[in-house]
């Protein structure tokens, strides 16, 4: 059948066939993005209207503007950036000087090492929370950004070792005892000739962690009770929690927040790829 | 060699101590903060579900224990029944259905044509986004009168009247699965196909003079390779799904009557929304037992795709 499709067609027809279909399945897949985009942009008459409009008949920014004026958008983004700031600058800080010592040091140690981290890695973070809570309240933490800034970071440090460790090999060791021999100590030679040339993998994990702190849910929602404190993930929950949801405005406050997910992810998608296929599975 | 003078030597030996004293401070550095950040939680949320953890004492950290008072209480109860085995049927059809559509869409971008390789990588758009917001958008596209899916199976005729795919107790828990799945499977798809490309062309050649047609020749030559990486992903899938809070919490807040509950969510509300600590500590800590049987396994797939 196969090959009768391809002597019909040659084989330069068969790849145009599949990349249609290809193209065709991605816009089916994506549709929910789309979907989101469009019902921010949508007069809150036409979002409840049947039939449902595909492409929004009169596009307005009216539920951007509501959601901003009234219902805080502005500080809620502006907490996100709050927390998920300091967790990447944490994780960053953590994860390439453990993930370098992980991928350096030849001791039993290290296995052990590697076990406890990807094993630290699987705890539910909701689950966390239960002690986390009661740990923070105990150190009067609670209804403060450096509560949730540490919880949060602790999960982010062990998917940025996993993720690291392996690419360290790829920074040749005579690099090193090139640097050593020139008389760099070794924390200039980590500093100066290591991290450098790490750039690209460590772009990427920024990226991620920041990604992961910016949607943080389970800890802000716990830890932080103070209306004012909250980040866009709470401001978001408290929105649609009850039965009735102004979608057009849920939608809007969604896509602000979502938008510089995205944009990031456009930017470094090839990376980003290739960051997580090493990573994961090594 | 370079280091023949003797204070060369010195120089070199000593700055070999001062490297490996550099390295074990920086692991130290970060094995600390995960023990703190990490392991501690996991130990005292242990220690809470052998006490009686209330609002009245919840400030104190050591509190009388009472033995397996909480896991009597909280495994005799029939929700937690209800929802262990939504858990269960949650997770099995979420890395039944995440790892065969990561491996059939992996499969079909592994094929030369214009495109390819872009479009792979722009389905992880999807699992890019905060789980909260495709929660939040997924309750929208559910909505029983103004929701997307109502109308398109409407409209092509699939059903005669609208579903409620998130208030009615039969629907609620595939609804949420659903979701889940267009979340996941991104993932999935990523690490298989990178299991795939791993697979020497060489090997589906030889098949191919063998006489293999593109089934057999996915029977006895990818299957086999990719093996240990379904199984790792398998594994990872389960432990993220594990975690999946944010959006069943945003879709349905576990109900209705905890008809989409998942062990997770409902310790949470133990805790938080019912102040029962000491019951929310002992579901979290079952729920662990077997994240941690998961993760072992994991581990183990690890070690022998190393080996291999």
């Amino acid at each position: 059948m196969n090959g009768i499709v391809r002597h019909l067609l040659g084989r330069r027809g068969t790849a145009l066939i599949c990349c249609a279909f290809g193209v065709a399945g991605m816009i089916c897949f994506l549709f929910p993005v789309y979907w989101m985009f469009i019902s921010g942009l949508k007069t809150s008459a036409e979002i409840f209207a049947s039939p449902p409009s595909f492409v929004p008949e009169h596009p307005t920014l009216a539920a951007y503007r509501i959601v901003f004026e009234s219902e805080n958008v502005a500080r809620y983004m502006r907490n996100s950036l709050t927390i998920a700031i300091p967790v990447t600058v944490v994780t960053l800080v953590l994860g390439s000087s453990g993930a370098y010592a992980l991928s350096r040091l030849r001791s039993r140690l290290i296995d052990l090492a590697l076990v406890v981290i990807l094993v630290l890695q699987v705890f539910p973070d909701v689950l966390l929370a239960t002690p986390m809570f009661v740990i923070f309240r105990y150190l009067d933490l609670l209804n403060t950004f450096t509560s949730v800034i540490l919880a949060t970071s602790a999960k982010s440090v062990a998917f940025a070792l996993v993720i690291l460790r392996p690419m360290y090999r790829q920074v040749p060791m005579e690099i090193e005892e090139a640097s050593r021999v020139d008389g760099c100590t070794p924390l200039q030679t980590f500093r100066r000739i290591v991290l450098p040339l790490m750039r690209v993998p460590l772009v990427v994990v920024g990226a991620l962690t920041f990604v992961q702190a910016w949607g943080q849910f389970a800890y802000p929602l716990t830890l932080l009770s103070q209306q004012e404190l909250q980040p866009a993930t709470v401001g978001i929950y408290g929105f649609i929690g009850g039965e009735f949801a102004d979608w057009d405005r849920v939608m809007a406050f969604a896509s602000v927040f979502a938008a510089p997910v995205l944009i990031l992810f456009l930017v470094l998608q090839r990376k980003i790829v290739a960051g997580l296929t090493t990573g994961a599975l090594k | 060699m370079i280091s023949s003078s003797p204070r060369r030597r010195f120089t070199v030996a000593r700055q070999a101590v001062g490297q490996s004293a550099l390295l074990w401070g920086f692991l130290a550095a970060s094995m600390v903060y995960l023990l703190v950040f990490i392991g501690l939680p996991v130990v005292y949320n242990l220690v809470m579900s052998f006490q009686d953890v209330t609002l009245g004492n919840i400030s104190e950290l050591w509190r009388p224990l009472i033995g397996l008072d909480n896991y009597r209480e909280a495994l005799g109860d029939s929700t937690f029944r209800k929802v262990a085995i939504n858990s269960i049927v949650f997770v099995g059809v979420n890395v039944i259905a995440q790892v065969g559509f990561g491996l059939a869409a992996a499969l079909y971008f592994a094929q030369r044509f214009p495109l390819a390789a872009f479009l792979r990588g722009l389905v992880l758009a999807s699992w890019i986004l905060p789980a909260l917001v495709v929660g939040a958008l997924w309750k929208w596209i559910f909505a029983t009168e103004y929701g997307v899916a109502n109308y398109v199976l409407l409209a092509i005729g699939l059903i005669d009247r609208p579903i409620y795919w998130l208030s009615d107790p039969a629907f609620a828990l595939s609804s949420v699965t659903i979701a889940n799945i267009w979340f996941g499977t991104p993932f999935a798809m990523i690490l298989i196909a990178a299991g795939l490309t791993s697979i020497a062309e060489e090997q589906y050649e030889a098949a191919s003079l063998d006489g293999a047609g593109p089934i057999a020749r996915f029977r006895y030559v990818t299957l086999p390779a990719l093996w240990p990486t379904l199984l790792a992903v398998s594994c990872l899938v389960t432990i993220y799904t594990m975690r999946a809070f944010d959006l069943i919490f945003a879709m349905t807040q576990g109900g209705p009557l905890d008809s989409s509950n998942v062990l997770p969510l409902f310790s949470y509300q133990l805790s938080f929304l019912r102040f029962h600590f000491g019951l929310g500590a002992a579901v979290g800590s079952t729920t662990f037992v077997i994240v941690l049987a998961v993760a072992l396994v994991y581990v183990r797939t690890l070690r022998i795709e190393a080996e291999a």
